[in-house]
């Protein structure tokens, strides 16, 4: 009786979290909302307004601090060798893309980047000429013709969707470092990449949420039409040369989708 | 007979089509388009850099240049795409008049931002027979450079920026779907985005010269 009684509340909530379609009589409501693809938007902004809650009182209290304590020139270094270690990641999708001359750079990269680099310190690669690029799986399932499905805000992890949700696990199971070794030592530099791939991350969104947070009459839909506008472009390779530790797999995971300025 | 038909019923059709999506835009050429950008680029780089005058004496000469180079009123009506139509004529003027002082402010807002900025201008690529879109590049001291795109198009016989794309972002898009959401928000009611627009202009007002 009891179960059923949830089973109902919970069918209830899931229902009254769905956006009403708008009247199949007015077509450019009916385009609109299609060209959204929300159809899940009060439990997202419910979502968003969690996220933003936890964003103010932590990430980017974090970031800010990140920034202040460590001089650029080490952030970068930091930047370069988080984007180093997520090469097998890169080339992984590149492959499956089918992109040779692109996974040839990649692999090219890497090759240099750990020797004459310094394992990842400085993007040597970069000063020759040959500037870096992300893949990741979401990215690969999209080019494989897999839709994105609906909108999702999700919080922590910013704005997503199944596809690239999905894509972001795949990732996270496909990175060689997730295996490697055990024990504390292993553990505790594992946890010292993510936390920093995260501060890293967040601290490059500050020139473009702040902006938004303080400028968009309505960032919500600021930060949905942003996402799904740079992942379009990236999935093209439309993305801008450079993007290094943008889409990291982890933490705020593909940042909050506009853009992010690198170096 | 009947294909001549048929393509009479083409042309028509794509009449209609090109006066439905507004002002008639020629073909334009990717040259024009370019030395545009670089004319009008190197004019808003030099009145941002120029420190003489008040700060709204400053403001009026970085709006002169906004207003000669941005198709205001055709990016205006797309940006607030359906609500067009519904909106009063009165809404419409008073928009459009937000929309500019918007988009003027919000640089002004930042003057101190900008301080130093220097730009290039990159590759211009076809895009469509009506548009072309020249990629720059911006650098502000002790800050990252980012990639700018502005999409060009001819405009009653001038080249005019209709868009401006960040990093692979399009403002023109990203600004649709806030207004229409605002609008969305309250009822459906345009008279709800003016006075959140009103709002944000004096928000910026209030941070300009800080």
């Amino acid at each position: 009786m009891r179960s059923r009684h949830a089973l109902a509340l919970a069918t209830f909530i899931a229902l009254s979290a769905c956006a009403t379609r708008p009247d199949p009589a007015d077509p450019d409501a009916v385009a609109e909302f299609e060209q959204n693809n929300d159809p899940l938007e009060p439990a997202n902004r419910v979502s968003y307004a969690v996220h933003d809650a936890i964003d103010q009182a932590v990430l980017e209290p974090a970031a800010r601090g990140y920034r202040y304590v460590v001089p650029e020139p080490v952030r970068l270094s930091i930047r370069n060798v988080l984007a180093n270690l997520r090469t097998p990641v890169v080339l992984l999708n590149d492959l499956l893309q089918g992109e040779g001359e692109r996974a040839r750079i990649t692999l090219g990269r890497f090759m240099v980047n750990s020797t004459l680099g310094i394992a990842g310190i400085l993007d040597v690669s970069e000063d020759w000429g040959v500037p870096g690029h992300v893949e990741d799986f979401g990215q690969t399932l999209a080019v494989w013709g897999v839709g994105e499905g609906p909108f999702l805000f999700i919080p922590i992890l910013g704005p997503s969707n199944p596809r690239d949700l999905a894509g972001t696990a795949v990732d996270f199971a496909s990175d060689p470092l997730t295996y490697f070794g055990q024990g504390a030592v292993v553990d505790a530099l594992s946890l010292t990449r993510t936390g920093l791939t995260v501060l890293d991350v967040r601290e490059g969104l500050i020139a473009t949420v702040t902006p938004v947070r303080e400028g968009s009459l309505d960032p919500y839909a600021t930060f949905r039409s942003g996402y799904r506008q740079r992942r379009n472009a990236a999935i093209r390779n439309q993305d801008a040369q450079r993007g290094q530790a943008q889409s990291t797999g982890t933490g705020v995971s593909r940042g909050l989708g506009l853009s992010v300025p690198l170096r | 007979m009947i294909v001549s038909r048929r393509t009479f019923l083409l042309g028509t059709a794509g009449l209609g089509l090109a006066a439905a999506i507004g002002p008639a835009q020629a073909e334009i050429d990717p040259a024009r388009a370019t030395a545009f950008i670089e004319a009008a680029g190197r004019d808003l780089v030099a009145q941002l850099n120029s420190t003489s005058g008040t700060v709204a004496q400053r403001r009026e000469r970085v709006a002169a240049v906004l207003r000669r180079a941005i198709d205001i009123e055709g990016t205006g009506r797309f940006i607030l795409g359906r609500y067009w139509r519904q909106a009063s004529e009165a809404e419409q003027r008073q928009y459009l008049q937000l929309f500019d002082e918007i988009i003027i402010r919000n640089l002004s807002a930042r003057f101190g931002e900008y301080q130093g900025v220097r730009f290039t201008v990159g590759r211009t690529q076809q895009r469509s027979e009506e548009d072309v879109l020249v990629t720059t590049q911006v650098d502000r001291p002790n800050s990252a450079s980012f990639a700018l795109d502005w999409r060009v198009a001819e405009v009653g016989g001038q080249p005019k920026v209709v868009d401006v794309i960040a990093e692979g972002t399009s403002m023109r898009l990203t600004t649709r779907s806030e207004y229409s959401s605002v609008i969305q928000r309250n009822g459906g009611q345009v008279g709800a985005l003016l006075s959140a627009m009103q709002q944000q202009i004096t928000q910026l007002a209030s941070r300009e010269g800080r």
